[in-house]
């Protein structure tokens, strides 16, 4: 296993230092892979359009997620069959998903879902092209990627809330305590841990997101959904630049060495106890 | 109460609209003609209904193919990664050897290395290989992310169970293999059918290796080879529909079953986003 991963990995690192075209030997340049990256305005754009990716996704996952808990803790019929039927997304095929809300969003009112409706229902009088402006395009792989994530984000907050004591919310219901406090004071704090390893944890892997924004948009109109993979897979199987696309991935590494013992600590914790 | 009671059924709805939306929208175009899709007819529902975008994908299209592929695929992997899981998962649960903490934590580091870093030095490994361009490389390459996913997962169940049985078995005269095969894998039984299930899921809906690594359009896997017919010929909606319809029906009836467990397993082992 770690020679599965661990001799790919550092074959990355020693590609990252080279100038490797595909068909022609490498060369060792040093960091010329680097500081060529970190001096390109496309480079710039991918890395502020991930990070607008990640933490739009990551947020709005965490509120509808909470809102998912909310409704299912209070459901008192079926709960079982609703946590299964709002878990659907989460087991269906990434790439469907994106081709589904591809279509959700197409221009063409017969294919696009929101362009049916509202022109059936009168609000338009024209289709209205959402994946054809930037930030149409971004906010559309953003709802995609929501809407696989979101009911995983549910089901945890769910297993959190029901492992919380019914006693703390009696003794604060016997003191006066609203349903708002008793959210804020109680159900919050009980839900830190599963919060924190979920969202760290999605953070890691919408960084990386290559299915979701490849499928949709090849990371177009221009430049404007470009992220980290999809940015890396085009410059190494498009323009074949072996070494440069292989940085560009390389430079989420420091990142994920900073996030990665913060997960494992608290996964690791959560064994111990 | 009243009133918590009806936010709970509104939310409920919203959510279940929400999440059947999609589903729903695909499905009913996949049983539209082609003019009906082109000219916006019968939104809503389909009428006629037809099934000449199903015999169409089957008949005309190499998508039975592609389904084979990922099938063998899918077995394959989750083969490998069930036995090598479980062995490890068992390791590292009940032996004592030094470093078992380290390898605890080494698992769960690999399992949180982003495909998106290794695709390109995995390529160039594979190819060296000679495996690249045929399933081979599958079968080699999504054990990477399977395996430390569910070796975590088991490494949880094993250590959940009461390691008094095996001892007893041990005192009675069972050599280890024995104890393992004739104590532990039964009781075990729910938390290895549930990473195997996830072995199962993640590789039947794999997306970036298949691309990168194959390219031979009979070799392809499902997720590839539905995203080659929406570039290939601009006509398929329909049929690319049906396919998404077919690949979906298996995991979802294969999941209404056993959701539960997967639910629980997922409580034991933590965690995917």
């Amino acid at each position: 296993m770690v020679g599965l991963i661990g001799y790919p990995f550092s074959r990355a690192i020693w590609l990252s230092f080279t100038d490797k075209l595909v068909g022609y030997p490498e060369r060792f340049v040093g960091l010329r892979n680097y500081v060529y990256l970190a001096e390109e305005d496309t480079f710039r754009t991918v890395v502020r359009n991930s990070l607008v990716f990640t933490v739009a996704s990551v947020a709005l996952k965490v509120l509808t997620g909470l809102a998912m808990a909310l409704v299912l803790h209070a459901t008192w019929r079926w709960r079982n069959f609703f946590r299964g039927l709002l878990l659907l997304p989460w087991i269906t095929s990434t790439v469907i998903i994106a081709l589904t809300w591809r279509w959700m969003f197409d221009a063409f009112p017969g294919r696009g879902f929101f362009n049916s409706v509202l022109l059936d229902a009168g609000l338009l009088t024209r289709p209205i092209a959402f994946m054809a402006t930037p930030e149409g395009a971004m906010a559309a792989v953003v709802v995609a990627n929501w809407w696989r994530g979101f009911p995983f984000f549910g089901v945890s907050y769910l297993a959190g809330m029901q492992s919380i004591p019914g006693e703390l919310y009696e003794a604060a219901a016997v003191d006066g305590a609203g349903a708002w406090r008793r959210f804020w004071h109680i159900t919050l704090p009980g839900l830190q841990h599963v919060m924190v390893v979920t969202i760290l944890l999605t953070f890691i892997f919408t960084l990386n997101d290559f299915n979701i924004i490849y499928v949709m948009t090849r990371g177009g109109p221009g430049t404007a959904t470009q992220v980290f993979a999809t940015y890396s897979y085009e410059v190494a199987f498009n323009q074949l630049r072996w070494g440069r696309g292989v940085t560009i991935s390389i430079y989420v590494v420091p990142l994920l060495i900073a996030l990665i013992p913060l997960v494992s600590r608290h996964l690791l914790r959560e064994r111990a106890a | 109460m009243r009133t918590g009671r009806l936010a709970t059924v509104l939310g409920l709805g919203a959510f279940a609209l929400v999440v059947l939306v999609p589903f729903w929208w695909i499905a009913s175009m996949s049983f539209k003609t082609y003019e009906q899709i082109q000219f916006a007819q019968s939104i809503y529902v389909p009428r006629p209904f037809t099934w000449e975008n199903y015999t169409g994908l089957w008949l005309g299209t190499r998508f039975p193919l592609w389904l084979r592929n990922s099938a063998i695929t899918a077995i394959v992997v989750t083969a490998i990664t069930t036995v090598v899981a479980c062995l490890g998962g068992y390791a590292v649960a009940r032996l004592r050897f030094p470093g078992r903490e380290a390898v605890a934590s080494l698992i769960l580091i690999l399992y949180l290395v982003p495909p998106a870093l290794l695709f390109i030095p995995l390529y160039r490994v594979l190819a060296e290989l000679g495996a690249t361009n045929s399933l081979a490389a599958l079968f080699l390459s999504y054990p990477t992310f399977t395996v430390p996913f569910c070796t975590w997962l088991l490494i949880g169940f094993f250590k959940a169970l009461p390691i008094e049985l095996e001892e007893a078995a041990l005192v009675d005269g069972a050599t280890r293999l024995q104890a393992l095969r004739r104590v532990l894998l039964p009781l075990a039984a729910p938390g290895i059918v549930a990473a195997a299930i996830f072995a199962f899921t993640l590789s039947w809906n794999e997306f970036l290796y298949a691309l990168v690594f194959i390219q031979d359009e009979r070799t392809l896997t499902v997720p590839v080879g539905l995203n080659l017919l929406i570039y290939g010929d601009v006509f398929h909606w329909g049929e690319l529909m049906a396919a998404s319809v077919i690949t979906t029906v298996p995991v979802v009836t294969l999941y209404m079953f056993i959701h539960r467990w997967m639910v629980e397993g997922l409580a034991a082992g933590s965690v995917k986003g």
